[in-house]
């Protein structure tokens, strides 16, 4: 028999594979196509979890909201509490800086067991996996868009109190916000590729994450400024993969001033090697995460 | 490949190994690693050496013992788990109902997972809203279970939707495993119905059921899956008296003793 009337020829040839990249535009043309898929699956995970808990999403404002208030106390009496003059810019620091670091937080920490968590999609269809962390990277950006408000109100509060600190108004700095923020995000899904690919092999990958993450965030410059390390120490603030972001982060945001050219150039090594390394690693992959999951 | 094949399976031979030691951990590897010991695995041959090819318009059934590689067969067709050896063309949309039940997310609606559902089966979301409402029809759960979440749904009506969606989607190629038995009889009436309206569409079906008599009414050939090998490939009712006697007597037919 002949094919049906609204056929359209659409060959597709399953061959074997060693640990090996299938065709990569190929690929990218199908993750592409399919991309309102994870855009969907990420705005009904969202609608699963508000309708499970109503505060769930306010609670990941809250959280670093919350935190931040902590560190800033912690930080403030390790100081001995000479806050009047840079308090306020003290804890715009550890705002702008743990909201953006929670941003790729949640890529990464959601990112990296939504392979183990889709175990019924990925056993029913076929599809390109990486549509899987991309969906909770869509889903921590937009837990991470109300908290530049957040940020706003609690600075625009502050400066009713202290009106003598100078934390920027409006600059031609803040242009650089979204690309700043995309590399954030790049970094975060390219590390969640890396990860999550991890955690199909290693079930414990996730537990280990919350340790790592814990750790990252303090050899992050958020507690303290980027400008604290001199010399050779910068090399930590380089060899971190958000060091450069969260660093140009503070530049703009406290400074008012356009991030550094070694802020861009570390910036963008970091996410594209993370894009890139955590996309080989899973892509090359993932035909294997069926029979593993 | 030629046009009138939807499907073609060549000297497909499907291999997994299997961690049998202890839970995959990396707490675990490093004990071992410490130990020098190695981890056992075990290879598991799923798929023989298989070959087959199944023309456009066709209703093939899969019948075998647990364990048989229907499964794999299946998910191999679509993509899923890819071979070991041996190669598979596929030529046309494939859509797919496999064992253990589509992808539904239980706390939303049955609606919400419908669209959900034909999202990650391909479709762009224009198609799918076009379509929920013939697909919410189809399903017919009672009183307004369609916009209640998932997880109040009773076994048969998870079934119904998700039977629901594969069908609608208008595939070329429809892989059913095992999905035709949570509906009750009326359901079951109207899924064969669908299914051959697909068929006079020219539309290809794979069935894996162990409801012989489904295979029989449905199929116009069959295979015999045993242990990863193709033993046979008849008419539906042959291969079901072949394999029934299989069933009751525990032996391979004389002929196939060899294989």
């Amino acid at each position: 028999m002949s094919p049906s009337a609204d056929f359209q020829p659409k060959i597709q040839v399953f061959e074997p594979h060693r640990a090996s990249l299938p065709p990569v535009i190929p690929y990218l043309k199908e993750f592409w196509n399919r991309r309102s898929f994870a855009i969907e699956l990420s705005r009904f995970a969202d609608k699963a979890e508000y309708l499970e808990s109503k505060l769930g999403k306010v609670w990941l404002v809250l959280n670093p909201l919350l935190l931040a208030m902590v560190y800033f106390l912690l930080v403030t009496v390790i100081r001995g509490g000479n806050t009047k003059t840079n308090g306020l810019t003290t804890l715009a620091h550890i705002l702008i800086g743990l909201f953006t670091f929670y941003f790729a937080s949640n890529c990464i920490t959601a990112g990296a067991q939504s392979i183990t968590t889709g175990g019924r999609l990925i056993l029913n269809q076929a599809f390109p996996r990486a549509l899987l962390p991309f969906s909770s990277s869509i889903s921590a950006f937009q837990t991470f868009l109300p908290t530049i408000p957040v940020y706003i109100f609690v600075i625009i509060i502050g400066k009713i109190f202290f009106p003598a600190t100078q934390v920027p108004r409006l600059a031609i700095s803040f242009l650089w916000v979204p690309l700043i923020v995309a590399l954030v995000g790049i970094t975060g899904f390219g590390l969640a590729l890396l990860f999550a690919t991890m955690n199909v092999y290693f079930r414990d990958t996730n537990k280990l994450l919350s340790y790592v993450m814990r750790i990252w965030l303090y050899l992050s410059p958020i507690l303290w400024l980027p400008s604290m390390l001199h010399g050779w120490h910068r090399i930590a603030l380089y060899a971190n993969p958000l060091g450069p972001v969260l660093s140009a982060t503070s530049n703009i945001w406290i400074e008012g001033k356009t991030p550094t050219l070694s802020e861009f150039i570390g910036a963008f090594a970091w996410a594209a090697g993370s894009l890139l390394i955590g996309g080989y690693f899973f892509v090359s992959r993932e035909r294997d995460f069926a029979v593993r999951i | 490949m030629p046009e009138e094949l939807a499907v073609r399976i060549e000297d497909l031979s499907i291999k997994y190994k299997i961690n049998v030691d202890t839970k995959r951990t990396l707490k675990n590897a490093v004990m071992r690693a410490s130990k020098g010991e190695k981890v056992r695995m075990r290879t598991v041959e799923a798929i023989k050496h298989l070959t087959l090819d199944v023309p456009h318009g066709s209703v093939l059934g899969i019948v075998g013992a647990n364990g048989a590689g229907k499964s794999t067969l299946m998910r191999s067709i679509a993509g899923i788990l890819p071979p070991t050896e041996g190669r598979i063309i596929v030529n046309g949309k494939i859509s797919t109902l496999l064992a253990l039940g589509v992808g539904f997310n239980p706390a939303l609606s049955g609606r919400d997972n419908i669209i959900l559902g034909g999202l990650a089966s391909g479709l762009s979301k224009d198609e799918i809203e076009a379509k929920t409402e013939a697909i919410a029809e189809f399903a017919a759960l009672p009183d307004g279970f369609i916009d209640m979440p998932v997880r109040t749904y009773s076994s048969g009506m998870y079934g119904r939707v998700a039977f629901s969606v594969a069908v609608n989607m208008t595939p070329d190629i429809l892989l059913l495993d095992e999905a035709l038995s949570a509906g009750d009889a009326s359901f079951k009436e109207k899924s064969f119905q669908r299914m051959r309206e697909l068929c006079s569409e020219a539309r290809t079906i794979i069935i894996v059921s162990h409801a012989l008599a489904t295979i029989n009414e449905l199929c116009d050939s069959a295979i015999w899956l045993h242990k990863g090998s193709m033993l046979a490939k008849d008419k539906p009712e042959a291969i079901v008296d072949q394999y029934l006697k299989f069933l009751d007597v525990g032996t391979l037919p004389s002929n196939f003793e060899d294989m």
